[in-house]
């Protein structure tokens, strides 16, 4: 039930930037064939502020949203929940990776900074780059952390609400507050932790599953409204993330 | 303009002469400013009678200068102006910088510029058309009148940007760069994943052996190739290994030695002065791992380089020989002798055909030194290093 709910909103909440693209003149990129379903996935070139550093870099994404009509829960199955938890090398593993070539013989004849680098995360197409850096190997670093970000924030797992306990992740994220921390004295993890996008993730999850009510989320993981909902506001892309999902519900943005 | 142009130029004879007498950085920089260096005292950089002091990169210098908002507003218009005006005529020119990356660079050079903490806010004022906080003194690592000239110097003359900063970001590392030392390139910093990949992975009793970096210039690969042996040694709980760079530029001595000793790495990293394996007569057949990115462009190609590269960075790193593989060869007939059986090396190339060049000739004129000869391509798919190992005895 809970599930059906969720993918729902997803599903809503693409159309919604379907609609939003389309009508700006973004056309559709291209297609994809889901590994598990003859239905195929709208690709979006979109642009992100990036976060962090106050340079000049963006980053792109792609954006998924199911062609056809009917069904859900296809691109939020199972095995989505795992890519976070992968170590970098395996996380690089998946990826397909570009720099932006040159032409001529590089090396010692160039003076070159032109060292950007573009991931693919392939299941997902999912992309992330990384152009401000100066070194190759930091340009690498910075898009996959923000590869990971865009799959905390784009890649949406079920949730069994009547079953449903939080994840070590989302508790490490929460205000030592919170009640279902229980006796766990371990600190509040925070956006500028690597770890945060993982507890980010877990908490999108729960949200999509709860239909973007920050008080009936809150209640499940045994905190206020308010506490919630600064949490929620302390980092720029989980805050507009959430206000996406609840325009689309027609509810006001948290500020 | 013209009269700017003067003004600035006055302010800035004043500031040299009271550069002189402040000595703020006597102990390491020569008279005359690092960002605006005298062209013609910067020859005197090749007399070896004199000890070379390296100069301190923007980075790390004290932020002992100011200016207002507004004045820092004006150089920052003025500076992306004049990286605007560059278009892409850089780019027909000789495949140099267009606009877009010169904006990045200036970027850059504010992030150098300013302290770290207030890097954020000043770069969202200078981006802002409000004229609130005009007045702000924001602290400089330089002052603003070295900073015209330091962007006049980067756009007009093309001095490298690295030399502008006196920093170069390799790797994780952030190394001290200046005129006679060549700027480690992107390609290059594929090396450290080879010798970790192919070296210290499969063959982990080389992590404690003796390595060699020839002609370290920065001493990029060496410095990058200790923090790797002790990475892995501390896998392993091993001891880890050592690694000896030799470079025959005194510049390139003294600036190696300079950031070895930043990165705290005196205990692992070595410096010698001398041609390629000449310092390392006493280690003869004993070197695990042998490194180095050599020159390897063809004499005839150094003239149409683009001007960052031709006119600025020092001929003794770039020029290998009418073919340039004068170094290359000289490097693998010494390898041959110079590591111990089951020893690596490592080389960067010209990319593919010299690479195929070196290939064969490792295949018939050495045939029986080395084992598992092959190339690796950097990241624009050019086969760009050569690799492998010496030969056990049989």
């Amino acid at each position: 039930m809970a599930t059906a709910a969720m993918g729902g909103g997803f599903v809503n909440v693409m159309k919604s930037v379907h609609h939003m693209l389309t009508s700006n003149g973004v056309g559709v990129l291209g297609k994809a064939v889901c590994a598990s379903s003859s239905r195929y996935f709208h690709f979006y070139s979109v642009s992100l502020q990036s976060r962090g550093r106050g340079g000049g870099g963006g980053l792109q994404l792609f954006c998924c949203s199911r062609g056809g009509s009917g069904g859900c829960g296809d691109y939020s199955d199972g095995n989505t929940n795992g890519y976070l938890k992968l170590r970098d090398e395996e996380l690089m593993k998946q990826c397909e990776m570009n720099t932006f070539k040159s032409s001529g013989p590089g090396g010692q004849h160039r003076n070159k900074r032109e060292s950007a680098v573009r991931l693919k995360h392939l299941p997902t197409g999912i992309v992330a780059q990384a152009v401000e850096d100066r070194s190759q190997h930091m340009n690498r670093a910075s898009a996959l952390a923000r590869l990971r970000t865009l799959i905390a924030l784009k890649v949406r797992n079920p949730v069994h609400l009547h079953t449903y306990s939080p994840p070590l992740e989302l508790l490490e994220i929460l205000p030592p507050k919170s009640t279902i921390r229980g006796s766990d004295s371990r600190p509040q993890i925070g956006p500028n932790n690597p770890k945060f996008v993982l507890g980010m993730q877990a908490l999108l999850d729960l949200i999509f599953a709860v239909e973007g009510s920050v008080s009936d989320a809150a209640k499940v993981l045994g905190m206020s409204t308010g506490a919630l909902s600064r949490l929620i506001l302390s980092d720029d892309s989980l805050r507009m993330a959430v206000n996406e999902l609840r325009a689309s519900k027609g509810m006001k943005p948290l500020k | 303009m013209i009269a700017l142009n003067q003004l600035r130029h006055e302010r800035l004879m004043e500031l040299r002469v009271s550069g002189l007498c402040c000595g703020v950085y006597a102990k390491f920089m020569r008279p005359g400013s690092h960002f605006c260096p005298n062209s013609k005292s910067g020859s005197s950089i090749s007399s070896s009678s004199v000890e070379v002091k390296p100069k301190i990169p923007l980075y790390l210098r004290p932020p002992s200068f100011s200016a207002s908002l507004s004045e820092l507003k004006k150089w920052h218009r003025w500076a992306k102006n004049l990286a605007s005006s560059v278009g892409s005529s850089f780019v027909r020119l000789d495949n140099g910088p267009d606009s877009t990356l010169l904006r990045r660079e200036l970027n850059w050079l504010l992030q150098d510029l300013l302290e770290l903490q207030h890097h954020p806010v000043i770069l969202s004022l200078l981006e802002s058309d409000s004229n609130e906080n005009v007045d702000t003194s924001v602290a400089l690592k330089a002052p603003l009148e070295e900073l015209y000239c330091a962007w006049r110097q980067r756009i007009e003359e093309r001095r490298p940007f690295q030399y502008v900063v006196g920093c170069q970001h390799w790797r994780d590392l952030v190394l001290s760069v200046q005129e006679g030392v060549l700027i480690p390139r992107p390609e290059t910093e594929m090396i450290i994943d080879i010798v970790e990949r192919v070296a210290l992975k499969t063959t982990p009793k080389l992590v404690h052996g003796l390595w060699a970096d020839l002609g370290t210039g920065s001493g990029a690969i060496a410095i990058a190739t200790a923090r790797a042996l002790a990475t892995h040694a501390h896998a392993h709980a091993h001891a880890h290994g050592r690694v000896i760079a030799t470079d025959l530029s005194p510049v390139a001595v003294a600036v190696a030695a300079f950031n070895v000793q930043r990165y705290g790495l005196q205990d692992m990293v070595e410096v010698r002065k001398g041609s390629w394996f000449e310092p390392l007569k006493d280690i003869q057949g004993k070197l695990a791992g042998v490194v180095s990115n050599p020159p390897y462009i063809a004499s005839g190609d150094i003239p149409g380089l683009q001007a960052e590269v031709g006119q600025h960075e020092p001929k003794l790193a770039l020029d290998g020989g009418i073919t340039g593989t004068n170094d290359l060869l000289h490097l693998i007939d010494g390898a041959a002798s110079m590591l111990k059986p089951g020893g690596f090396f490592a080389f960067e190339t010209n990319g593919d055909k010299q690479c195929e060049f070196l290939l064969n000739y490792i295949e018939n004129d050495k045939s029986g030194s080395f084992c598992n000869v092959h190339p690796v391509s950097d990241f624009d798919g050019i086969q760009r290093f050569v690799l492998g190992f010496r030969q056990r005895m049989v």
